[in-house]
């Protein structure tokens, strides 16, 4: 059995290689990494962006800079790296939602900024990659909006506010507060549409109150079940979520409403204690180049964090590409969320346990 | 088996139940009440199942009721996969390796404190079956603490020992449930007819035992294979198992490839537990 | 070939200090059926174990055929063992629990084959070899217990109570199967029991022991008719005890009985014991004249117990005294019944004089 195993993970090798030569021959030869040769420890998304990383982006890049990229795409990071030794972590580059990398900043577990004279690329993107609601640097974002049915009868949908309509009783969604950061980051724009800001926690905690009855689920991907199966009609969800089925002939639309959308950042940072500083910069800087950007941009939906990306038109139709469209980002301060979490944990959980 | 008599005093007082003789209609309502009662509990069990096999089977991306046809795309998706395949034979490797170490050092530990004439039995006897009562959670994370202290990264006996740590109880609990009742004369009637030590145990110890060692590799391996809390934090990349790589395909795909993937565990946890009962045999032909 | 096998000061002393075995010395001869005969905690089966090898002593050793086995570990002595409810290794067939110690000898198949068949033929169990112990009657089992500790020809057979969990009639023909056995093969047997009549049964000497020590070996007559002990005189049979001191060549037990001692014992103790059975008085109505002094003392029937065989009667004596009196039942016999007066008639030489 071991035997077995082993030939399969040969033969994996070879076909990761193979597909690598045949997927990436424009971007770099294939490349066989040496035992011997410096590793990169980052981590990464599973799903359909996993597998690019692992066929193309990942051997590319292996192959350019002479070392071995090893991918953690199993959760949770976080706690990973807390436990591991600051002066020898597990990680060199942290791969993670913006509100989790604030997290690992607050406990010193990565560098708050990334140095742009060693990560030339930080020049090209759009202010919101790089400003003050950012640890590191957001390569990507998705855009937090609205998910509607198209097939129900409902709509044309403009605003938030919408959601609290009576007609979607029973048949909106939502997310478990504490455990999702899209649910987090929506409970910061009810501030704003209904109180004096993102931080007016209640009138936020009176919005949430009214949207029952709600359908809340954990994950992400489970809401874009919901909304596929028909269980929910109208629900807060991220582009990409939508996107994704692009082709499929789903009756569903994204929705991004007139008082802007929310940003859900994909950002990386680097480890203090890395040993690999160097390679952790020219890996941040590799994913921030227009072809890499573009070919993950148009695997997962995601609008690139680079001003100089150019989509193909289909995904330049949607995804936030201009800095017009770019305008309507509004980033969550998650510093102060983070410091407010248990408080509005118990506060939400209460909420919807009635 | 015989160990179930102690393990689940249910099954005697089920087959009483059956055999009591009440006379007229009484005896009937009984009779279907208990009847009713056996099938409730049945469909409780095996519901869930079921809503995974309807789930697995299901065209639609999303969980249908009533199911809007049958169809194998989620087992082709499941078995095209090179991640999903991959971390199903680690989830196999890890699984038989941990089995072949919990079930000798639990059979072992168990003899020794059966046997050995240890002082403070009782606390090593708690001390071993601890790992059962601390979250499991909890014993993964001090293991890669103690890794990443100890500089040896995350490497598969690691995965394996964490794993050895929570199944080690249940050997060694229905080890020492067969031991319990074992006579030690037949082990001195060995030696008396010539059988060295060694040889005692090999012709007469370890047969009686087995029931009890079997049960416990059973319980190791399925344990195991469905071990989510202990691996979540000991996998490292390009080697993770079937639990951890489905709570991390969760995330991102929500799709009947889960339901194929839990059919598939089910069924080769099935495969194994019968492969086992008729290879080395569950039931024990004796009474002690 | 049977070995001889001596217990040369053998002590066990288990953790916490209980003293199982306390100096045990016996010789037990070649080809002998030599009985442990004692109540349980005696420390009887605690030397029987010594010398299977399950225990080590503590102190002493243990010779076979002169040679110090003390620290032989078990499987190498040689030995066959019939255990208490037998031990019979339940996974294994008849002619598997038979074979089992001829394999441990290396032994080929068909000499295997041959000594198992051989062996099972001499229990009388041909024809089962094939069944699992729990498909055997008690008997049964027995006897595959048996053949299996003969058919490794042992130098010495050792019984832990072997028959204790059979019926009396069972048990009775076991009893008397094992000893032909015994004879035919000239084993050395040593025999554990509780049972005194077991014991004098089929016995050529018994060890009566008793809180680890050995009170007496002696032939089952010797144990019966001529007790060193109170214990032994007390553990084997029924029997009257006086308990006096020596005035001339009697002894005054008290109560008014004064008890001529047998004209051996002139000489001894102040104070003594003496021990008188049951069957050795005669009983007969009472007669004005007096008997014998000394050997002969009126009494009352106060209870008559039937036994079949013979008559046990319980007789208040005039001045207090208790004493059991049984008399056989030849038929011709006078029957008594509570309130008879009776006269009670012994021979001095039947009084036995014991250690306290």
């Amino acid at each position: 059995m071991m035997k077995a195993l082993g030939s399969s993970r040969l033969s994996r090798r070879r076909f990761l290689i193979a597909s690598a030569s045949l997927g990436v021959g424009t971007i770099a030869a294939p490349y066989v990494a040496r035992a011997d040769d410096p590793t990169l420890r980052i981590t990464g998304w599973g799903g359909k962006w996993g597998e690019v990383m692992k066929a193309e982006i990942g051997p590319a890049f292996e192959s350019e800079f002479k070392c071995k990229l090893q991918i953690d795409s199993a959760f949770p990071y976080l706690p990973k790296l807390q436990a591991s030794s600051r002066s020898a972590p597990i990680y060199d580059v942290l791969h993670t939602n913006s509100n989790e990398q604030w997290a690992a900043a607050e406990m010193g577990l990565v560098e708050p900024k990334i140095d742009p004279n060693l990560v030339p690329n930080l020049a090209d993107v759009y202010p919101y990659a790089v400003s003050d609601k950012i640890v590191g640097v957001s390569i990507f974002t998705s855009a937090i909006g609205l998910g509607l049915r198209t097939d129900k009868g409902y709509g044309p949908i403009t605003s938030w506010k919408e959601l609290w309509d009576a007609k979607y009783n029973g048949v909106r969604g939502g997310y478990v507060i504490p455990v999702n950061s899209l649910g987090q980051a929506f409970l910061m724009m009810c501030g704003t549409l209904f109180g004096k800001g993102q931080t007016d926690l209640d009138a936020a905690y009176a919005a949430l109150e009214k949207l029952k009855p709600i359908k809340i689920v954990d994950f992400t991907g489970a809401m874009e079940k919901m909304l596929l199966s028909g269980e929910v009609s109208l629900c807060v969800i991220h582009d990409s979520g939508i996107y994704r089925y692009d082709g499929q002939n789903q009756p569903t639309d994204f929705v991004s409403p007139s008082e802007g959308v929310l940003s859900l950042e994909q950002v990386l940072t680097i480890t203090p204690g890395s040993k690999m500083k160097e390679l952790a910069n020219a890996y941040v800087n590799y994913m921030l180049r227009p072809e890499v950007q573009k070919r993950l941009a148009e695997t997962v939906w995601y609008s690139p964090a680079n001003k100089k990306v150019k989509l193909d038109a289909k995904y330049d139709a949607k995804l936030l590409t201009t800095p017009e469209k770019v305008s309507k980002l509004i980033q969550v301060d998650w510093k102060w969320y983070n410091e407010r979490k248990d408080e509005i944990d118990q506060r939400v959980n209460r909420i919807f346990r009635a | 088996m015989q160990t179930s008599a102690s393990h689940s005093p249910s099954l005697p007082t089920a087959r009483q139940t059956t055999s009591v003789r009440m006379p007229g209609p009484a005896r009937h309502y009984g009779r279907y009440l208990y009847l009713a009662l056996n099938a409730a509990i049945l469909i409780f069990l095996l519901a869930p199942i079921a809503i995974v096999v309807v789930f697995a089977l299901n065209p639609t991306p999303f969980i249908q009721f009533p199911p809007v046809g049958v169809s194998l795309r989620w087992f082709e998706k499941f078995f095209a996969s090179r991640d999903f395949m991959q971390a199903l034979g680690f989830s196999l490797e890890v699984a038989v390796l941990t089995t072949l170490s919990a079930t000798v050092l639990g059979a072992s530990a168990a003899l020794a404190l059966a046997r050995g004439n240890l002082p403070g039995t009782r606390l090593i006897v708690a001390t071993m079956l601890s790992p059962l009562m601390l979250p499991a959670i909890l014993t993964g994370l001090a293991l890669f603490q103690t890794y990443v202290l100890l500089d040896v990264g995350r490497p598969t006996w690691g995965l394996v020992a964490g794993h050895t740590l929570v199944t080690l109880p249940y050997v060694v609990r229905t080890t020492l449930a067969v031991l319990h009742n074992f006579d030690t004369r037949l082990e001195e009637a060995a030696q008396n007819l010539g059988a060295s030590p060694l040889r005692t145990f090999f012709e007469v110890t370890l047969p009686l035992i087995k029931p009890g060692v079997m049960a416990g590799a059973i319980f190791a391996f399925i344990v195991s294979f469905d071990q989510f809390p202990v691996s979540l934090f000991l996998v490292s990349p390009g080697n993770e198992t079937l639990p951890v790589t489905l709570f991390n395909y969760l995330k991102f795909d929500l799709d009947g490839t889960i339901g194929a993937a839990s059919v598939v565990s089910i069924v080769l946890a099935f495969v194994v537990v019968i492969g086992l009962d008729r290879t080395v045999g569950l039931r024990s032909y004796v009474k002690l | 070939m049977s070995a001889s096998i001596e217990i040369a000061g053998v002590s066990k002393v288990y953790d916490g200090g209980v003293r199982a075995v306390d100096t045990v010395a016996m010789d037990i001869r070649q080809g002998e059926f030599f009985s442990l005969l004692g109540p349980s905690g005696c420390g009887k089966t605690t030397t029987l174990r010594m010398i299977a090898g399950f225990e080590t002593p503590s102190a002493g050793a243990i010779r076979v055929d002169g040679a110090d086995i003390t620290h032989v570990p078990a499987h190498k002595r040689d030995m066959g063992m019939v255990f208490q409810n037998y031990a019979l290794f339940p996974h294994r067939t008849v002619a598997e629990n038979v074979a089992f110690g001829l394999r441990m000898r290396g032994l080929d198949k068909t000499t295997i084959a041959a000594k198992v068949k051989a062996a099972l033929a001499m229990v009388e169990l041909s024809g089962l070899e094939d069944r699992r112990p729990a498909q055997l009657s008690g008997g049964q089992q027995q006897r595959v217990a048996l053949a299996r500790a003969i058919v490794i020809a042992p130098r010495v057979l050792l019984c832990d109570e072997p028959l204790g969990a059979l019926d009396k009639k069972l048990r009775q023909q076991m009893q008397f199967e094992l000893k032909q056995l015994q004879k035919k093969l000239g084993l050395t047997l040593v025999f554990v029991t509780h049972d005194q009549e077991e014991a004098l049964a089929m016995s050529d000497r018994i060890a009566v022991m008793n809180g680890g020590r050995v009170e007496q070996v002696g032939t089952p007559t010797e144990i019966y008719d001529q007790p060193k002990t109170r214990f032994v005189a007390d553990f084997i049979g029924d029997t009257n005890i006086f308990r006096g001191e020596r005035v001339g060549p009697n002894l005054d037990v008290g109560k008014n009985l004064i008890l001529a001692l047998p004209a051996t014992e002139a000489q001894g103790a102040a104070v003594l014991s003496v021990a008188l059975r049951p069957e050795k008085i005669r009983l007969t109505l009472r007669a004005d004249v007096a008997g014998a002094a000394g050997s002969s003392v009126h009494g009352m029937v106060e209870n008559t117990n039937f036994l079949g065989g013979a008559v046990l009667y319980r007789v208040t004596l005039e001045g207090g005294h208790r004493v059991l009196v049984q008399q056989p039942n030849a038929g011709t016999t006078h029957l008594f019944v509570p309130g008879n007066g009776v006269t009670l008639e012994w021979t001095p030489a039947d009084l036995v004089v014991l250690k306290d």
